[in-house]
């Protein structure tokens, strides 16, 4: 664990403090931009799967802090007769799983992206936010039932993978940036290798 | 698969399980501690925000007048410019005007709060109000908002509040049709995205005497909400087999909840 380990994690609570900022666009589907996401997959790609998970973890430990809504106590919920379902939701801690679903599937292209072809990993984190809302809204469906699929809600899964997916040479750059500041090399070990066997 | 990878696998996993088990109390707490650790940056945030519209403003009215330089003298765009301000100010007035009428109208124990977020999630509407167990807020209050009733607190740290609104799915109300004997359960709905919010009321009679325009307010029942708060009009009705369903416009805007009601404490705050 090094420090340019450290400073991901510390990019990802900085991603989580400015999520709080980002504006959810109405002519959009109320799309959005996901940050926190965004942050952890362009992070995933750039380390190894041990520092990945921790990320993941990180990650979807402060988005379910965030965003489930967590059953109130009986005391609080009302009577049972009047309101019979708890109105639970889903899991406090799923994030965390789906966030390195997320981060190994990031990870399958590493080689390329450790080649320079960072462009690559910004379409695909595209396709991971897209398969992130996705699951998680598939999640929330198990959870409480009745399963909507309308055309808006694709629309609200595609604008907003699409306006997250416009920021990755943002955080790419800003990953370079730490990587050159904390002598963390973004290159891929196993080519290194091959090509030292090779020469 | 190398060593360290998987020691690092098995780490994950056992902090996985150990959040996945976390009781419900703990998890609330977590979230307590992350809302007071954001409540900082949300205010800020909240004032930069205030400040930047209003600059904003300022920058298109300027730009209104621009237009205007070409036809009328300088004093005169300074007269306007002014009364451009007055007009601002006018509105802001009126606006506080009548949420202090409201306040006072109002029969029931009310704090005033400020929305500082809305929409912060995904799936969840919820928004964040700038008082919190300092004001004496616990979990599961009532909010309400000028038009009827808004949602009620989810979770309250020291400065700031999560509300749930009326608009999610997760906040459910014993409700009942004026002036009809049918009463049920409204929740939000889900899958409607950049489109007008509606309200779905369940458990009504399966031919029930329900005509587009009625009013829906609480029943009281079950606790949580006072009696007679109004929650919106009925769109449509549907009867079913075994049970009638109504579409329910909310009276509250819910894109325009700048301030909003918290009914005086009745739990105990958390923690």
């Amino acid at each position: 664990m090094g420090w340019y380990h450290l400073s991901l994690l510390s990019l990802v609570i900085t991603a989580c403090i400015f999520q709080q900022f980002t504006p959810s666009f109405q002519s959009l589907c109320d799309a959005g931009i996901l940050l926190v996401p965004l942050v952890f997959l362009c992070a995933a790609v750039t380390v190894g799967a041990g520092p990945m998970l921790l990320l993941a973890f990180t990650a979807g430990f402060l988005w379910d802090a965030q965003h489930v809504i967590t059953p109130l106590p009986p005391e609080l919920a009302g009577n049972p007769e009047v309101y019979d379902d708890p109105g639970g939701d889903v899991k406090f801690g799923y994030s965390i799983m789906l966030y390195a679903l997320m981060g190994f599937f990031m990870q399958g292209l590493q080689p390329l992206f450790r080649e320079g072809k960072w462009h690559i990993s910004a379409l695909l984190a595209g396709i991971a936010i897209f398969l992130y809302l996705s699951a998680e809204y598939l999640c929330v469906t198990f959870v409480r039932g009745d399963l909507i699929i309308s055309r808006t809600l694709f629309l609200k899964i595609s604008f907003t993978a699409l306006l997250t997916m416009l920021l990755c040479p943002l955080v790419f750059w800003i990953l370079y940036r730490l990587a050159a500041l904390f002598h963390h090399t973004i290159s891929y070990e196993g080519l290194a290798s091959e090509r030292n066997a090779a020469d | 698969m190398k060593p360290i990878n998987f020691i690092a696998l098995v780490l994950f996993i056992c902090g996985v399980t150990w959040v996945l088990t976390l009781s419900e109390r703990s998890v609330r707490r977590i979230q307590q501690a992350y809302y007071a650790t954001m409540a900082p940056f949300l205010k800020g945030g909240s004032s930069i925000e205030t400040r930047a519209r209003n600059f904003l403003e300022e920058i298109e009215h300027s730009k209104d007048l621009e237009n205007q330089l070409r036809a009328i003298e300088e004093e005169y765009i300074k007269l306007r410019s002014i009364e451009g301000r007055l007009r601002v100010l006018e509105t802001e007035n009126a606006e506080l005007r009548r949420a202090l009428e409201f306040k006072e109208k109002s029969r029931l124990n009310v704090i005033a709060a400020r929305v500082i977020k809305r929409q912060p999630a995904t799936w969840w509407e919820t928004a964040i109000i700038d008082k919190g167990q300092s004001d004496s807020i616990g979990a599961g209050v009532p909010i309400i908002a000028p038009g009827g009733l808004a949602g009620k607190v989810d979770i309250a740290s020291e400065d700031t509040c999560s509300m749930i609104l009326l608009t999610d799915e997760r906040c459910q109300v014993s409700v009942q049709v004026a002036g009809t004997p049918e009463v049920g359960i409204l929740h939000g709905t889900r899958g409607r995205y950049g489109e007008e919010p509606r309200l779905i009321l369940r458990h009504l009679s399966r031919e029930a005497a329900i005509l587009p325009g009625m009013k829906v307010i609480t029943t009281g029942k079950g606790g949580l909400f006072p009696s007679n708060l109004l929650i919106g009009t009925v769109k449509e009705y549907t009867p079913g087999p075994v049970e009638g369903v109504a579409l329910v416009q909310p009276s509250v805007n819910f894109d325009e909840l700048g301030v909003v009601f918290i009914i005086a404490q009745k739990n105990e705050p958390e923690g």
